[in-house]
């Protein structure tokens, strides 16, 4: 578990996996000896909130404590808007230009060269439609709730909507996007004729290791640190509005 | 996991609110309405997705004549009991609600129950969609990366198109893979079919 009190230099050199968080918080090296608590403040970003996604990110069995009450439903929302701005800029372009490259070295027949590159451009439009499935849908949503509970009298409607449908709906969508590149990994690997271009090979099984294990991460979170403190928030509401 | 949405009808203030403090922690569950002594729940059933009625015994006496009319009512029906000891209305319900709480219960008693409950509740809706294809959706999948329209796929099993389509919506579902090049190298992970026989214009 890491500590707000930690040299913030030894955390990343420690947990190598927090790596690809730091541009998702804006959060700039050159770390000297600052705290992470430091480090988060000067960068105007909430310790607390970076200490829950961080720990969530390093352990698996992580449950989520007191620091869930301690920022808004708002920041959530714009951390995971920001986690995926880096997957369709920066996670996804970078392993397809790999893989094309990789394709176009190959000695592999037509067939497999267009069971690969299709299958990547498919994957590419479900894994856009899923977040914008997201961010049209489940965090507005969730925006409108955080909204909805600051008020003293609810909407009627939403409170209807709140009766029957509940963020933990969404939960069970979550865990299939890394699932198809698991897949693509193993068909390289296993049933494709060896690559030339051994490196190149091994980068785009390096990336889409990367990018799954950062997709396992991302669904945790949400599952661990947003989920939870929606529910919360959502039982809030209900029962206000039910004593009234 | 679908949400389960409970109702409650206790005559106690004090006790409404623990239960309703205990039922807002658990996962997945929705605390609709309270009902105090003199409120009646039966129009509220009518009009809303209610999965559970915790009700205590004062409230089950009063009603009783209500579920000797209204069986079914039971199947939904959580008693609150003062203790285990007192048994009542024997004539109508013999253990058959699907869960009992006692007053005199510890949280840890209470969340198990219910837990429990929902556990069951979950089995049993989850029991049909299993991750694995059935042999009939095996087959489709292979069908479908040999490059096979669904018309086609209907033609070869003797399926009515709608079947097929059925059947290609709970593939999609079960295995969360919605394109056919997705499909297709699903396929040749799992051998159901080889490279070779994959369709060349996927």
């Amino acid at each position: 578990m890491i500590n707000r009190e930690w040299p913030m230099y030894r955390v990343i050199l420690e947990n190598h996996q927090l790596l690809p968080l730091l541009p998702r918080f804006n959060l700039k090296m050159g770390f000297g000896e600052l705290s992470v608590d430091e480090v988060c403040r000067n960068h105007g970003v909430n310790t607390d909130f970076f200490l829950e996604i961080a720990n969530a990110y390093l352990d698996e069995l992580y449950v989520p404590g007191e620091g869930l009450s301690l920022f808004s439903l708002s920041t959530m929302v714009s951390y995971i808007k920001s986690t995926h701005k880096y997957y369709i800029d920066i996670a996804l372009p970078m392993v397809e230009e790999k893989i094309n490259r990789l394709m176009s070295r190959s000695a592999l027949s037509k067939k497999e060269i267009s069971l690969v590159t299709n299958f990547f451009n498919d994957y590419k439009k479900d894994f856009m439609a899923h977040l914008s499935q997201e961010e049209e849908n489940i965090l507005p949503y969730v925006l409108e709730l955080e909204r909805q509970s600051a008020q003293d009298l609810p909407d009627p409607e939403f409170i209807q909507k709140l009766q029957t449908y509940s963020i933990h709906e969404f939960e069970k969508e979550h865990d299939r996007l890394e699932t198809s590149l698991k897949h693509l990994y193993e068909l390289i690997i296993k049933y494709l004729p060896p690559f030339e271009d051994l490196q190149l090979c091994h980068q785009v099984l390096n990336d889409l290791a990367a990018l799954m294990k950062d997709l396992v991460d991302h669904a945790d979170v949400e599952d661990k640190v947003l989920v939870p403190r929606v529910a919360d928030l959502e039982a809030l509401v209900l029962s206000r509005t039910s004593t009234v | 996991m679908r949400i389960a949405t409970f109702i409650l009808h206790i005559d106690s203030f004090i006790i409404r609110l623990g239960l309703v403090s205990i039922l807002n922690r658990l996962q997945g569950v929705r605390v609709l309405k309270e009902f105090k002594a003199n409120e009646s729940f039966i129009s509220f059933l009518e009009n809303h997705p209610v999965d559970y009625i915790i009700i205590d015994q004062a409230g089950f006496d009063r009603l009783v004549n209500l579920y000797i009319s209204k069986p079914e009512l039971l199947e939904l029906t959580i008693l609150l009991k003062d203790s285990s000891l007192k048994d009542l209305n024997k004539g109508v319900l013999r253990g058959d609600v699907p869960a009992t709480l006692y007053l005199t219960d510890e949280k840890e008693t209470i969340v198990q129950t219910l837990q429990n409950l929902l556990q069951h509740r979950d089995d049993l809706s989850t029991k049909n969609s299993s991750e694995d294809l059935s042999p009939r959706e095996t087959t489709i999948v292979r069908l479908v990366s040999m490059g096979l329209t669904n018309r086609q796929i209907a033609e070869k099993l003797f399926l009515s198109a709608h079947t097929v389509m059925t059947h290609r919506k709970n593939i999609n579902s079960k295995l969360g893979i919605k394109s056919v090049s997705g499909l297709t190298i699903y396929a040749i992970v799992n051998n159901i079919i080889t490279i070779e026989e994959v369709s060349s214009l996927p």
